[in-house]
């Protein structure tokens, strides 16, 4: 323990560190009546705080009892002894129970297909994995593309380099349809997979905007090299080559819409992506 | 004299306005004339050898100068690079960064109407912020510029080493040339997409983002959660082990037995 | 004196005078690293104390609304009524901002100072018998407070965090033959559900915290019952336990230190912005921002997706999606590999006996090296969860860090476990002192298959003294 003149030395400054902390909560109690401010309440109750653990740790350090006691430690296993009445009470109880086969067996059977009858109630936590998530709101066929505020878009709205998300014309909100309408530039050699030839329109091509990786929206569109990358993991898909992927992990193109236009002028998809979109699952490919 | 009065009138008017039409025309065009004549010329001091005579482009040839064409870089591509300082490059084949604009604004605005004189690129917007939306603002930034530019206008990474900027020196004119124009890597946003009030909106909330609110505290370079791993650790643990080292003794840890030999040999994989 | 009648009023009911004198003079040694597991502790008694008082306030519904509270940018704004109470308890609750960020803000120091602790206990073998079943509890800690976190700042529905959960979403999808049904019945249908936000709060507020603390308790209880362990040094042995008796010392100390954490959370919570959700705006599936990533520990998973190259296994219209072997392999081989370290350890030293004195790191140069090449190769895939921060930062190419990591994934932990051996071994023997070192490099293969006992192995050592 500590000396007496640097033991009053040290007193006085827990005391005063306790005393710092009534001022700090007096500071606490007027900075929330008076409006609170996020900075001053953290830094006061710091103080707070502070003050009194520090005040308590001197306290502790210089006049409590420091020095070093021994404990012994006891064998943690129990004795023979202890384990032999143990064994024989416990089997004593349990050959009554082991006697009669019949009973254990049937009451574990009962047992075991209540636990399995509790189980049953999780199923209703979800609907059964089924087609939706090799379908989207584009499989009607000849539906409209439409902007988030719901509008159309033709064409010739669409300037080359441009890039626009779009949806299933009264499906805004699904999650698994938005999908990128990109106008690659003349100069640029855009290759359509066989079978795609006219799945374009005007040099506007249409892909899903969900990752193939892990599904996060490809919103990085790069307009010189016609890259679309994606910011969660770094995939990366080749715009003009059936947004094949070039970089990441991803391991999958981004599927592919089919565009055209209607009667009014307005880019539609004639089809659902040519392949379930997003994130991979065991059965995609059935 | 009645006679030569009379004959004379048709001539004299014809001639004042003939002389008036000569008048208001040279004042129609001398401005705009001249402002693109001036603009050729700062052009062919500072621009041809990578764009050419004409703005048609120059191609790189082994590591020598070159650039793209300008015929469809219009107002909004040239005030952009230009105020920015993005041009003229330092060394052909650098990317583009933001620079001290190497020319004073009139000299930008006699390059950006030749610029415009070339062909039909997009003009510059008119970008009002009075009475702009905030909130739509915020909805069009994240819908469109967060995944490049990053949900703070902090900027973020691009393939191969490029790099949508931040946007914390961007000015409302600047912001609505990038949207128009698409340079570099970025994308365009047409009208029809991004309207005039659109952009106006956008505008204001980009300049929002320069300095957003932060009442939560020092905002740690708006990184998210990277810097605040680092505070967590190098404040937060540094501080508690700091702490703990301080309140705990250090009891003394002994070698285990006094018996001193060679080191070991050799004898491990 | 009132509180000896009240201790007599308590004793006369329940007795408690002789067990509480053995409480009072247990002995705890008083080494500073003992003290790192008392910080996770006072972290998760300040997480609940602080999220009691934001469940007053939070809602954590999936229902659309309109936000019209004081934070301007987002006037008029439709999102959920979870995110705009998120916006209230930020701009509109007084108080409620530094409780958020306090909150926040403890849960990185929970999660950093379990590991820390983590790392104090297995460097000193402190987990060997009798001490394997705690070292297990201690596991599951570690993974219930991962998950909590990762469930707590999801609740808020904001741009960010909803990124994160999609990702989580399609990790688990990824699973062979059930993982179509696991994100079914956790989500409520395809992501992202009307459900998720409402289940993820039961499970954040009440079935987690609720193990944590049961947990928490045996853990504790197993700690006191089997005393702590303790360096070598004068007068300690495998038999004594020499420190500082809990009362009033060690108590006091505790105590202070609990206050002395408070402090530096509240610090924290009142000086450095964290997690401002009004500038990630609300959750929308069609945007995401760059520089997206999770709370730090999560970090080495996300990583190791982005470090993955993009291998996929397909056959017969089944496949198992590239997510699965980072997401759910390798971590699942992580905690397995954490789970069984005592046993392994065990198995291959061939050392069954009790241990109460801990090891000095240097004196355990096999340990040591595995596990510090183990850190070198999550601190990869933590710096590869920062790739395109890291490549904007420093003006670098995303794609040549994203390929480094590749590579440094394999080599820096035999670079670092090489390096960490060569310092264990040179350090004793500037201490004069041989390792007691029990198993070559060599024999690990055969003893992990067969044990120690089986023939002798032509390369073992004799058996230290």
């Amino acid at each position: 323990m500590t000396q007496p003149a640097e033991g009053e030395r040290v007193e006085r400054a827990a005391a005063l560190c306790f005393f710092v902390a009534m001022l700090a909560a007096i500071g606490l109690a007027i900075t929330y009546w008076r409006g609170g401010d996020a900075q001053f309440e953290g830094v006061l109750l710091a103080v707070v705080t502070g003050g009194i653990g520090v005040g308590i740790v001197l306290w502790a350090k210089h006049f409590m009892p420091g020095g070093e006691v021994a404990e012994e430690r006891e064998t943690l296993a129990s004795t023979d002894e202890e384990v032999a009445a143990f064994t024989e009470d416990f089997e004593a109880g349990e050959t009554p129970l082991r006697s009669r086969r019949l009973l254990l067996t049937s009451a574990a059977g009962a047992l075991t297909a209540f636990g399995a009858a509790l189980l049953f109630p999780l199923r209703s936590l979800g609907p059964r994995p089924g087609g939706g998530l090799k379908r989207t709101a584009y499989a009607p066929g000849n539906v409209r593309v439409v902007q988030a505020d719901g509008s159309p878009v033709r064409p010739s709205e669409l300037p080359a380099d441009g890039v626009v998300t779009v949806w299933p014309e009264d499906h805004t909100h699904d999650a698994d349809a938005p999908t990128l309408l990109i106008r690659t530039r003349d100069s640029q050699d855009f290759t359509p997979r066989s079978g795609r030839g006219d799945w374009t329109v005007e040099g506007i091509v249409a892909y899903s905007k969900l990752c193939t990786h892990v599904g996060c929206p490809v919103g990085l569109y790069q307009a010189e090299e016609g890259l679309l990358l994606c910011p969660c993991h770094q995939s990366t898909f080749d715009v003009l080559d059936g947004a094949r992927p070039v970089f990441g992990p991803a391991a999958r193109s981004l599927p592919q819409l089919p565009l055209g236009v209607d009667d009014d002028g307005y880019l539609i998809a004639t089809d659902d992506f040519s392949g379930p979109v997003g994130p991979g699952f065991w059965d995609r490919g059935r | 004299m009645r006679r030569l009065l009379l004959t004379s009138l048709p001539l004299v008017v014809t001639a004042a306005v003939t002389a008036l039409m000569a008048v208001g025309a040279s004042a129609q065009d001398d401005p705009g004339d001249d402002l693109v004549a001036e603009g050729r010329q700062l052009f062919a001091t500072g621009c041809v050898t990578c764009h050419g005579a004409d703005g048609e482009g120059v191609e790189i040839v082994d590591g020598s100068a070159g650039g793209p064409s300008l015929v469809d870089a219009g107002e909004a591509g040239a005030y952009y690079y230009l105020s920015t300082g993005r041009m003229p490059l330092n060394s052909p084949g650098e990317q583009p960064t933001r620079n001290q604009p190497a020319y004073s604004p009139d000299q930008i605005d006699a390059l950006v109407a030749y610029v415009a004189s070339l062909g039909d690129g997009p003009a510059l917007p008119d970008v009002d912020l009075s009475d702009a939306d905030l909130a739509n603002g915020g909805l069009l930034y994240r819908a469109n510029c967060q995944a490049c530019h990053s949900a703070s206008g902090s900027g973020g990474a691009l393939s191969y080493g490029r790099a949508a900027p931040g946007l914390a020196d961007a000015t409302p004119s600047q912001v609505g040339a990038a949207v128009r124009t698409g340079p570099g890597q970025m994308p365009v946003f047409g009208p029809e997409i991004v309207s005039a009030d659109d952009l106006n909106d956008l505008a204001l909330y980009v300049r929002y983002l320069k300095s957003p609110e932060d009442p939560g505290g020092l905002p740690i370079g708006r990184t998210g959660p990277i810097p605040e791993g680092f505070v967590a650790w190098l404040v937060g643990i540094g501080a508690l082990l700091a702490l703990v080292f301080w309140i705990g003794t250090r009891s003394p840890i002994e070698k285990p037995a006094a018996e001193r030999h060679e080191p070991d040999e050799e004898d491990d994989a | 004196m009132l509180s000896r009648r009240l201790a007599r009023w308590v004793d006369d009911r329940l007795g408690t005078a002789q067990f509480a004198r053995t409480v009072l003079n247990k002995v705890f040694p008083d080494h500073w690293s003992f003290m790192i597991g008392e910080l996770a502790l006072y972290c998760f008694v300040i997480l609940v104390l602080t999220g009691v008082y934001l469940t007053f306030f939070f809602d954590p519904s999936a229902n659309e609304t309109v936000y019209r509270g004081s934070y301007e940018a987002l006037q008029g704004v439709e999102m959920t009524e979870a995110y705009r109470s998120g916006l209230e308890l930020s701009f509109d609750v007084r108080a409620g901002l530094v409780m958020r960020q306090m909150h926040h803000w403890a849960a990185l120091l929970f999660l950093a100072s379990i590991v820390v602790h983590l790392g104090r206990v297995f460097f000193t073998g402190a987990f060997r018998r009798p001490r394997e079943l705690n070292w297990m509890i201690g596991v599951t800690l570690l993974v219930l407070a991962m998950f909590n976190g990762f469930a707590g700042y999801s609740l808020l529905d904001d741009q960010l965090s909803g990124t994160g959960l999609r990702i989580a979403y399609s990790i688990a999808l990824s699973i062979p033959l059930v993982g179509t049904w696991v994100t079914s019945l956790l989500f409520g249908g395809e992501f992202p559900g009307p459900d998720i936000i409402e289940r993820l709060y039961v499970i954040h507020i009440l079935l987690i915290p609720a193990a944590i603390a049961g947990l928490l308790t045996a853990h504790l209880a197993i700690l006191v019952r089997q005393k702590h362990t303790q360096f070598p040094g004068p007068g300690r042995s495998e038999d004594n336990v020499v420190g500082t008796r809990l009362w009033p010392t060690y108590a006091a100390k505790a105590l202070g230190l609990f206050f002395l954490v408070a402090a530096v959370v509240s610090f924290l919570g009142g000086v450095f912005q964290i997690n401002p959700i009004w500038i990630y705006g609300p959750f929308d599936p069609a945007e995401v921002s760059s520089a997206s990533q999770p709370d730090w520990y999560m970090g080495w998973l996300d990583g190791a997706l982005r470090i993955m190259p993009g291998w996929e296994t397909r056959a017969f219209g089944y496949e198992v999606p590239n997510p699965f072997f980072p997401g759910v392999l390798m971590a699942g081989l992580t905690f397995t590999a954490l789970y069984a370290w005592p046993l392994l350890e065990a198995r291959v030293t061939g050392d069954h006996a009790v241990h109460h004195l801990a090891d000095r790191p240097r004196q355990r140069p096999v340990r040591t090296a595995l596990g510090v090449a183990c850190l070198a190769f999550y601190l990869v895939c933590f710096l590869g969860g920062a790739s395109d921060v890291l490549a904007q930062t420093f003006g670098l190419s995303v794609n040549a860090i994203l390929w480094t990591f590749r590579v440094a994934v394999v080599v820096a932990p035999l670079v670092a476990g090489w390096v960490a051996y060569r310092l264990c071994k040179e350090l004793s023997a500037r201490d004069g002192v041989p390792t007691a070192s029990r198993v070559t490099w060599r024999q690990i293969p055969g003893r992990l298959r067969h044990g120690v006992g089986a023939e002798p192995e032509p390369d073992a050592e004799p058996a230290e003294s």
